[in-house]
């Protein structure tokens, strides 16, 4: 083999996808561009619920990755989570599939502050051969025109312009998923709902994973207490980890990447879960915490994880381009013409 | 909100959107929408994920306070950028060394990977691995920021010239240089093969 194209393989198995938080780095370059005075946190996709918001998307893409399809298996009977289909099966095999995901810190309907429902909203797409996977977050306080939806009350709520998670928070998954495909143009097959909290659970359904520090941390604050070097760690030591303020330079940033080595550790823990009896109780731990939409064909849907995990797919992740809103500067609304380029671009892919 | 959809006009030339930006200062992130995670993949290859990010952030800043001097009449902004990634990589020299020696003595598995990327690893013959990396940790800065701009950023050997600002008579015969030594690492030194 010729050198340089021995070199170029190595190369390729050094190199690393580009982390959602590069957008951060967009953000440095527009406050650079606004000559310092756009001094406003960057925000993705939020304000000061960053972290745990980026903590949520670790946690969302994970379960897009390898749970999501076989968490659509929630509310089966056990006969069919014995049965796993891992052979060749037709379903859905050769086409590519769109889901969205909402990161929520609980179920729709149930009090609090509305706002705080669904804060992270992610359109993922699985490309035909499940190599390929995109993830495109859509910043919650994105303002887009929400379609008449019925709430869960049974009223209807009339077509308006707000934030896009007031769609989770007016008519659940159901409203959300409309307002998504009719915002983006994207026809989306499945949507899935998950829980924040679910992480720890993943981690743990996973037998722990590792971290590596730099040096040990004793933090009160998050409770943590980790020596420096590898640590095998439960879910509740890796949700600490992940959450940590007071380490490194503090900022969001650091945090950010913690996160992302958080992912990665989960996803290679995850691809090396063996048979897929072990894959199967992964994915019914980390069902306790999801909330999907119904009438799948169950056994297609653990297929279709069985693909993913075999595939070792690849992720993108994207932030929808966007800018701070015209009539509200605290909002924002997607920049045009490049956010509907990306949107045909994915449903092209 | 209204969602405009606009149809694409001709995609506009790195060198358009520079010129733009010295009126209009935002427009400078169009350009981090084209390159950003191109460079962030090479950079990553070089320095590993954890200083990626920083310093794609930090390439941009430069790049943004030099728009004025950018040569106009070069559409394409990749080699510039690339020439400002290659300074701002080469004060991580010493990380640089230490990463590939590193991957000497372990197997890929230690850099912090996803597995994904893993599974169509075309290196897969461990015994290369660290003679590679071995190889490049050794080899001179120049040198090095030649070869991995050929052979990982894909450049043409022009573009290479543009990017370090050096002619390209230098930059053939950094590259023979380089390759030369890393085919004595991997110890197939085939003498037939023409070196370019």
């Amino acid at each position: 083999m010729d050198d340089l194209t021995t070199l170029r393989d190595f190369g390729r198995g050094l190199e690393h996808e580009p982390p959602a938080g590069l957008v951060r780095q967009r953000s440095r370059l527009l406050d650079e561009a606004a000559g310092g005075r756009r001094r406003r946190p960057a925000r993705w996709p939020g304000g000061r619920r960053a972290g745990w918001i980026a903590l949520a998307a670790v946690a969302a893409i994970t379960a897009a990755l390898i749970v999501v399809p076989t968490v659509l298996l929630r509310g089966s009977t056990g006969a069919h989570l014995l049965t796993p289909a891992t052979g060749d099966r037709p379903f859905k095999q050769g086409e590519a599939l769109t889901v969205l995901l909402l990161g929520t810190d609980q179920p729709p309907l149930h009090g609090g502050n509305p706002a705080e429902r669904s804060d992270l909203i992610i359109l993922l797409r699985l490309s035909a051969d499940r190599k390929r996977a995109t993830a495109v977050s859509l910043p919650r306080d994105s303002l887009v025109r929400i379609p008449q939806c019925r709430s869960a009350d049974g009223r209807t709520v009339a077509a308006h312009v707000d934030m896009i998670n007031q769609a989770y928070a007016i008519g659940g998954l159901a409203c959300a998923w409309k307002t998504v495909e009719t915002t983006t143009g994207v026809r989306v097959d499945h949507a899935v709902a998950i829980r924040y909290d679910g992480l720890a659970k993943l981690v743990d359904a996973l037998g722990g994973v590792e971290v590596t520090l730099p040096r040990a941390v004793d933090d009160p604050k998050s409770k943590l207490k980790l020596p420096a070097g590898r640590s095998l760690v439960d879910g509740r030591t890796a949700v600490a980890y992940a959450r940590l303020r007071y380490v490194g330079d503090g900022s969001d940033i650091a945090r950010i990447k913690r996160n992302m080595t958080l992912m990665q550790a989960m996803l290679k823990k995850a691809s090396r879960l063996g048979e897929p009896a072990a894959l199967v109780s992964f994915v019914r731990v980390a069902a306790t915490s999801v909330t999907t939409d119904a009438g799948l064909d169950l056994d297609a849907m653990l297929t279709l994880a069985v693909d993913v995990q075999r595939a070792g797919t690849r992720v993108t992740a994207l932030t929808v381009p966007w800018r701070p809103a015209e009539r509200d500067p605290n909002r924002i609304e997607w920049k045009q013409p490049e956010a509907s380029r990306l949107f045909a671009q994915l449903a092209d892919e | 909100m209204v969602s405009l959809m606009i149809p694409l006009a001709t995609p506009r030339q790195d060198s358009d959107l520079i010129a733009e930006s010295r009126a209009r200062p935002e427009a400078f992130a169009a350009l981090f929408d084209r390159y950003a995670a191109m460079l962030y993949r090479y950079v990553s290859r070089r320095l590993g994920p954890e200083v990626a990010e920083d310093l794609v952030g930090e390439t941009f800043l430069v790049a943004f306070g030099r728009r004025d001097r950018y040569d106009l009449t070069r559409p394409d902004a990749r080699p510039w950028l690339f020439g400002i990634v290659s300074k701002l990589v080469s004060r991580h020299h010493r990380d640089e060394a230490a990463r590939y020696r590193a991957l000497t003595r372990s197997p890929l598995d230690d850099v912090a990977e996803s597995p994904a990327e893993r599974v169509e690893d075309g290196v897969r013959a461990t015994a290369v691995r660290p003679l590679l990396a071995s190889a490049l940790a050794r080899l001179p800065k120049g040198d090095r920021d030649v070869l991995l701009l050929i052979a990982w950023a894909d450049l043409s050997y022009d573009e290479v010239a543009q990017a370090l600002g050096i002619p390209v008579g230098t930059v053939r015969s950094r590259l023979n240089r380089a390759r030369r030594k890393v085919r004595e690492a991997l110890g197939h030194t085939n003498p037939l093969r023409d070196e370019e």
